[in-house]
Formats: C-alpha cells, structure tokens, sequence
C-alpha cells in the first residue's frame, strides 16, 4: 500500500482541482486554501523522498492490454529516480511559493478565482504526470495535459482579446511540436520495441542511424514546441498575457523546461548513442538560434514581462544546445537554477506590476527602488543569477554549460559567450530604467511595499537563487542522477564568461545612465524596430503561414461544402430521392388495375422462386 | 381415367383467367367476380389434393374442410365487398376502378 | 368403362368451365359477366362431383352459383351500371395481364406435371423418402405410410365404400355390403369433431360479416 504513496503527487492535485470546480466554485477562499495545501502537501512528500525515504517501487497499473504476443500494451506507472524526484522537488517548490504569491497576487481580482486555482492544481498534476511518468505514452498525456491548462492559465482573463489570442496561439502552435512528439512515439515504439523508459537501455547499438536520427529528431520536435524553440518560440512571449504567477510556474521555471526533461530523459534512458551526430547537431543548432533571436528581441522590449520571457526563450535555448552537445547534467544544472532565479524574476515583476497598478511597461516606471526596495533587492538578486555575477547560482549553472560547449564544439562556445553579453545588456537595462532615477507615471509615483503573501515566496526564491548553485546543496537537488558540481576553477570559459558579463555592463550603463533618460535611446533605427517587430517572423507566421493556411483551407471547405456536402450529399440525396419518389408515384397510381397487375407479377416471381430455385426436398 | 396434374391445370388456367380479368376489367363488381373465380380455383386444388392423398379408398378431408371454409369465408367477403360497392358507388356514382385514385393526389 | 365416362365428362366440364370463365372477362355487360360466372361455377361443381366430393359440390352451388350470385346480380341491377364500359380499354394493359396469366397457367403446369411421381409413376411418399434419405426423422414411418399411397401420375384412387363404412364404425360384414360411397358423413365426422372449433370461430367471421356489410350498406345520416 506504501509503496503507492507516489502516486498521491498525481493525485492529490487531480482531486483538489476537482473539488474546487465543482463544489467550490462560489468560494474561492476556500479553493484557494485548499490548491495551496495539496502543492505544499506534495512538496513535503518530495522533500521526504529527497531524505531517502524509500517505499518501493509504486504499481504499474495497464491501462490498455494488448492481449496479443509481441505487442506493447499501454501502462501507467511511476518513475521515482533521483532525476525524476529533484524535477518534483524544483515543481512542487516552486508550485507551492507560486500558489501561495497567487493569494496574494489575485486579491482583489473580479474574475473566477476557484477556476484560476483548478487550473494551477490541474497544471500541477499534469506536470507532475510529465515527470513521474515511466513510459512515453504517459508523458505524452501529461505534455497534452500541460498544454490545456496553459491554455486556461493564460486565457484566465478570456475576456481580453489578447489573452484570449494568446491562450489559443499558444494551444495551436505547441498542438504542431506534439504532432512531431507523438510520431516520434510511434517511432519509438516501431525502432525501439518499447516505450518504457526503462526498457530502452542498450537497445541502441544494433539500429540504424538514420531511423535513431529520425526518431529522436520527432521527439524534439516535442520539445521544441513545449520549450518554444525556434520557430516554434512564437506563443510563449504571447503566453504573458496570462496572470504573472502562471508565467512564473508554467512559462518560465517548469513548464518550458518540460521539454529538456524530457530530451535528458531519453538521454539517459536510451543511452547518448541514441543520439546520433546529426540530430545532436540539429539540437544544439535549434538551442543555439533560439538563444541568440531571443536574446537579441529582449534587448528592444518595453513590457518588463515581455523582457523576461525573451529572456526566458534565450536561457531555454542554452539548455537545449547543452543537451544538443551531450551535456544533459549541464542542462539539468541550468534548467535546475534557471527554474529558481526566473520564477523569481518573475514573481517579483508579478509584485511590481501589482503596486503599479497594472503598468507593465518599464518606461513608466522608475525609482521603484527607493519605494519598495525589498522586492527591487529580491529581483536585482534574480538579476545577478541570471547574468552569471560570480558567486550567484547562474554562474556555476553558465559556467557548466560553456565548459561543455567548449569541449565538444567551441563554436557553440562562442556563441554561449555572446548571448551572455546580450543578456547582462537587456537585464541590466531592464533595472536601470524600472528602479533608479524617478517615478516617470503616477502608478509609479504611488507604488508601495508588497504585501507578506507576496514577499515570503520571493525572499524564499531570492535564497534558493543565490545559493542553489553551490556544490553542496546542488550535489542533491540538481535533478540528474550521480550530479557533482565542478569546482569554480580559472580558465577559458570563465575568463569570456566575465569579460561579456563587463562588456554587457558598461554597454548598459553607458547606455542608459542612471535611469535619467525617459525614452529608449537606441529606438527608432531599423534595427530596433525590427527586434520591436520580434524579428517580424510573427508577422510572417501570420501573413504567410496563417492567411495562407486561411484563404486555402477556406477553398478546400468551400470546395468539401459545395461540391461534396451540399452538391453531392444534400442535393444528390434529395435529388435521388425526388427521382425514386418519381418512380414510385408512376406505380402508386392510385389505379387498382396497376397494383393487381403489380400484384400479378409478384406471384408470377414468387412462384418462380418457390417451384423452380429451391431445390425440391 | 384423370391424372391429379390435369385437375391441377385446370385449376391454375381458372386462376390466371381471374388474374387476368382482375387486371383488365375496370368495372369493379366485375373485378370483384374473377376474385371469387380465384378463390373457387384455389378450391379445385385442394378438392383434387384430396381424392389423390387419399389412404385406402378414403380421401383426406382435411382438405375439403380447408375449402369448405374457404366458401364460407369467401360468403361474408363478398357481402362486406359489395357493401363497400355500394358505398363506393353512392360516393362517386360510379363503379369504375378508375375513380378509385384519391391517394395519388 | 364407367371411368373413361367420369374421365370424358371431367375434360368436357373442365373446358366448359373454362369458356364460361372468359366470358366473364370478355363481356361487357356485367349482367353476362354474372350469368357466365354463375355457368361456371355450376361446372366446377360438376368437376366436384367427379372428383365424388358431392358435399363441396352442392355446397358450390348453393353457395356460389346460388347465393353470391343472386347478391352479384341484386347489385349490379340496384346500381345500373349495365350501361357502362363503353369507355376505351387499355389495350397494352390488357397484353400484359394475358401474357402474365399465361406465365402464370404455364408454371403451374410446369409444376403439376413435375409432381414427385406424376411422370415415372412411382409413389410420391416413395420418391419423398428416397430423397430426404434414412437420416431423416420418421423415415420408416414414411416408407410404410408409402406404400398406401398411389402415385400423381397414375388416375386417381378408387373410393372405397367398405373402408369408409368401417371408418364410420360399422362391422366388417356390413361394411362389405356397403354400395354408396358416405361422403357426406366422413366430411361432416371430421368437421364436426376435428375442425370443430375453427368451424365455430368460423361462424363469428360470417356474423361479424353480417354485421360489416349492414354498417357499410346503410345511409349515412347527414349532419
């Protein structure tokens, strides 16, 4: 019985979510109330797994026989290894800090709160179905699972158009990755004989390369739309649309890192010579465009959330390029870091936004440093992990990532090294502008200190951001079995590491002064509004792919609706049967004498059938 | 002497006489008339049936019963149906089939 | 000699029941039509009385030729409708009916002289048993039962006039002395013991006929 107890991470958020729709639907106290109990429930059952409490392995329940030999049939059941239970402990944490900043983020919210804390409790299962999941087919469902509550998440506000757009854009765009995911499932199953993580080892060797490429390139294609690689980076800086807790939990520490989990855990499953050189190469390259485009569109946004998912796209592409480069313990040591810095990023953007009174552009802020200076020192702290200042947890985390780059391929190194510079450029712009010189708009001007529900997950996330990254603790938490932190130790990459984070600095400062500049000076080039414009590849998504997609699909239906549907189906049967009808009428004459010849003529066949067909006995 | 297959024909020549007048003739007391002409055919067969089945010189009168109800029925058919010629010729003043085509229109 | 006389007089009324039979096609006037059908029923009753069914012959009489008849005749002269038919026929119509009655006669000739028995001349029962073989349930039952039979094709049986008699219950030496054959008796022993509740089911069809044509025949009130 026990030994089932893992099970209750899936189910006690299932069943929360249940209960706060149906029965507390009118109370969003109480939903409230209990969808932060569950997560911090789960996180305590994390924390005690952490501790070497071991109940054994949880059930396999098949959830579709297959009775014959030789075929696969669909189980559910839990993985409970170290990678799988330090995820849960990043999930579960900051789950638990962001459901409790949502009380204190949504206060005062007109809109349907017992919906919005379903759907975190709903997002909480499925993501924890991604991670516990022993087989592929599970992970697809929960993949499926997180997408429909990003989709309520980010659509809570529906009433707004833009959220309302931006739930779907980000639905759609992720439904093309999952239809990649799904037939590198299928793949999967055809190539491998299994989709049981646990059964994949050592299978490797005796396929052919080209099938290992095709395969594991299909179950990228996953992560590409659930970890906004480019192209399909498109729906997540949209997705901000959503309350800033979810862009903290789903679009920034768990949710978009799903897709890394799961490339380490093929990785790790399958072994790394499942990863052939190409599709190591089309992985690092993707992770290393992403890195870069995304980057490069942070440094000209305006909407500090805006910032921060670019930001988010941009680290999500290094993660994706360590993997590429076989460096999954790396990936996992950032994606692990990452997770806590950027949700704090994000939390206290959340908070700021709030005192503002809703102002998301940083270019009406200003001087919020003298006014709430608790939440500007948490968010600056989240800065410092995220531009990799020594000392803080992005650093070790960058640090192990350049190293692997420089090792396997020095180009991606170089790479790595300029997005850094990039990236201490538009953070450090982002807080020069928003925290010094004064208040340029009276939300501003009235912002006051947040609230405790607010301020204890952040000062708990800027601890975890400062300190994460050290040896000893990151030796147990980073979620990748056996982890060890490397020593800090003077070279190469660290040396570039610190002359982009200076140079990213001085650009900045040199730039923008101390907050004293009230419009962007760098706007107005071509180039600032193309990175505006996000490059315009929405802009060609739009026009070409969709108008496109639009105007011909609305022919094709034309075409299936005239022509087939109402020319052949409704007209063809309605036409057929007025000409039967026709018939018929021509024998239903009303003329006796026709009916008895009618009559007649079925005793002659009937006869006939009787006396002549049937054999005689 | 007479073979059952020659009784037989002469029934089905009957039958399809008033078969045949069922589909030509327009005037319906007519019609009605080679109706029983089919049911008194259909009585030949049996009564033939009868005598040929026949056990030890005693023909099997369960087919003579068969058509000893066949008249009897074929008795109160004809007066409901020549009740309802009546009723047909008040309505229409008319005996022709070929007013009977109310359903067409 | 007696036989060839009845056979003689089987094909004479048979043919004339025939021709009256057109005729009740042919005429025009429903007054001949009737009178011609009254003739043939009267020859059917003649066949009926070849075939030494004197009940159902008398019973063709006074029933069809008698009663039916006379309500066919009280009808068409209570409408008048003597006068009609001079309407144009529908000659393909009429083709086509012919050609199907022909079909029609054709298969039930094809049918009677394909009889089990009716050309080799073999006992029909015998020809069944054969075919059906010895897996068939009451085979043996059958085979005995066969040999009582005479075969489609051969005249038909003789009736016996002792074996009647011993069947209504008289003793052997009486029965030998039987001369009539007793019909009348045999039709009305199994209809009165075997039949007798369909018999009077039978009755209530002709009531509730009776009281059909009462209901349809009477004016309707005006309202």
């Amino acid at each position: 019985m026990i030994h089932n107890l893992p099970w209750l991470f899936l189910l006690l958020p299932l069943i929360v979510a249940a209960i706060d729709w149906l029965w507390f639907s009118k109370c969003p106290r109480t939903a409230a109330t209990l969808s932060t109990l569950s997560a911090i429930a789960t996180f305590a059952l994390c924390v005690a797994y952490l501790n070497g409490w071991q109940t054994g392995t949880p059930d396999v329940y098949t959830w579709l026989p297959v009775a014959k030999e030789g075929m696969t049939s669909l189980s559910m059941g839990l993985v409970t290894d170290a990678l799988a239970m330090r995820m849960m402990l990043v999930v579960t944490g900051i789950g638990s800090l962001v459901h409790i900043f949502s009380i204190g983020y949504m206060k005062g919210d007109t809109s349907n709160l017992s919906r919005y804390f379903a759907g975190l409790s709903i997002f909480m299962f499925s993501m924890s179905t991604i991670v516990l999941a022993d087989n592929l087919a599970m992970t697809f469902i929960g993949w499926e699972m997180v997408g429909f509550s990003s989709y309520l998440l980010i659509g809570h506000w529906f009433n707004k158009d833009s959220a309302a757009d931006a739930a779907k854009k980000a639905f759609i765009t992720n439904r093309v990755g999952d239809f990649g995911f799904l037939i590198g499932i299928l793949l999967t199953l055809a190539v491998f004989g299994t989709i049981t993580f646990a059964e994949m080892g050592g299978k490797a060797a005796g396929i052919a390369p080209a099938l290992l490429t095709a395969t594991v390139i299909c179950l990228f294609c996953g992560a590409v739309g659930k970890s906004a690689q480019f192209p399909l980076h498109v729906w997540l800086p949209d997705a901000m649309e959503g309350p800033t807790p979810v862009s903290a939990l789903i679009h920034a520490a768990t949710m978009v890192a799903a897709g890394v989990y799961m490339l380490v855990r093929l990785q790790v499953s399958m072994g790394t010579e499942a990863f052939t050189e190409t599709a190591c190469i089309t992985i690092a390259s993707v992770g290393a465009i992403t890195a870069v485009l995304a980057a490069l569109m942070a440094l000209q946004q305006d909407d500090i959330k805006r910032v921060l998912a670019y930001s988010t796209l941009s680290q999500l592409g290094y993660m994706v390029m360590a993997v590429g480069l076989l460096a999954g313990e790396a990936a996992m040591f950032h994606l692990y870091t990452h997770a806590w810095f950027k949700a704090l990023l994000f939390l206290g953007a959340g908070a700021i936004i709030v005192c503002c009174h809703h102002e998301q552009d940083i270019w009406k802020m200003g001087g919020l440093a003298k006014r709430m200076p608790l939440t500007v020192l948490c968010f600056l702290m989240g800065t410092f992990a995220l531009i990799a200042i020594p000392g803080f947890s992005g650093f070790f985390s960058k640090e192990a990532i350049l190293h692997a780059a420089l090792e396997t391929s020095p180009v991606f190194f170089w790479i790595g090294a300029g997005v850094a510079a990039l990236t201490t450029f538009y953070m450090t712009r982002l807080c020069l502008v928003a925290f010094c010189g004064q208040a340029r708009d009276h939300g501003a001007a009235e912002a006051k200190e947040a609230g405790p529900t607010m301020l204890l997950p952040l000062l708990a996330l800027a601890v975890m951001a400062i300190i994460s990254g050290y040896g000893f603790i990151a030796d147990f938490l980073v979620p990748y079995a056996g982890f060890e932190a490397h020593g800090f130790e003077l070279g190469l990459p660290f040396y570039v590491s610190m002359g982009s984070l200076v140079l990213g600095l001085i650009a900045a400062f040199i730039v923008y002064g101390c907050g004293k500049r009230k419009t962007d000076p760098l706007a107005g080039n071509a180039l600032s509004t193309a990175l505006r414009k996000r490059l315009y590849i929405d802009s060609i998504y739009d026009k070409g792919l969709i108008g496109g997609i639009q105007e011909y699909g609305a022919q094709i239906i034309e075409f299936a609706d005239a022509a087939l549907i109402r020319g052949m189906i409704v007209q063809g049967f309605a036409w057929l049967t007025a000409k039967i009808g026709m018939l018929l009428s021509w024998i239903q004459n009303g003329s006796l004498r026709g009916y008895a010849l009618v009559a007649g003529i079925g005793i002659i066949i009937f006869m006939f059938i009787l006396a002549f067909t049937i054999p005689t006995i | 002497m007479t073979p059952l297959a020659h009784y037989l024909i002469f029934s089905g020549i009957l039958f399809s006489i008033g078969l045949a007048g069922v589909i030509i003739r327009k005037n319906i007391i007519v019609v009605f008339m080679c109706l029983e002409m089919m049911l008194s055919a259909a009585n030949i067969s049996l009564v033939a049936f009868s005598r040929a089945q026949g056990v030890n010189g005693i023909p099997v009168y369960d087919a003579q019963v068969l058509a000893l109800f066949i008249v009897a029925i074929a008795a109160a058919e004809v007066a409901i149906g020549l009740a309802l010629i009546v009723a047909m010729f008040r309505a229409r003043k008319s005996v022709e089939s070929s007013t009977l085509n109310t359903l067409k229109d | 000699m007696e036989s060839a006389i009845s056979s003689i007089l089987f094909y004479v009324f048979a043919v004339a029941a025939v021709l009256c039979a057109f005729g009740v096609v042919a005429f025009r006037n429903p007054v001949s039509s009737a009178m011609n059908m009254a003739l043939c029923f009267g020859f059917t009753a003649a066949v009926y009385f070849g075939m030494g069914a004197q009940f159902l012959g008398i019973v063709q009489l006074i029933v069809y030729a008698g009663a039916i008849l006379v309500l066919f005749l009280f009808i068409i002269m209570m409408l008048d409708v003597k006068a009609e038919e001079h309407a144009r026929r529908s000659f393909p119509l009429a083709c086509i009916a012919v050609i199907i009655a022909g079909i029609f006669a054709g298969f039930v000739t094809k049918v009677a002289i394909s009889l089990p028995g009716a050309t080799s001349g073999e006992c029909p029962a015998l020809v069944l048993c054969e075919s059906i073989g010895d897996l068939a349930p009451g085979a043996v039952e059958q085979d005995t039962a066969a040999k009582n039979h005479t075969p489609y094709g051969a005249a038909m049986p003789e009736l016996s006039p002792a074996a009647a008699a011993i069947e209504l219950g008289a003793d052997e030496a009486t029965a030998a002395k039987a001369t009539a054959f007793p019909d009348t008796k045999l039709l009305g022993k199994s209809l009165f013991t075997k039949y007798n509740i369909p018999f009077v089911i039978l009755s209530f069809a002709l009531l509730a006929g009776t009281v059909g044509a009462v209901a349809l025949g009477r004016k309707l009130r005006k309202n």
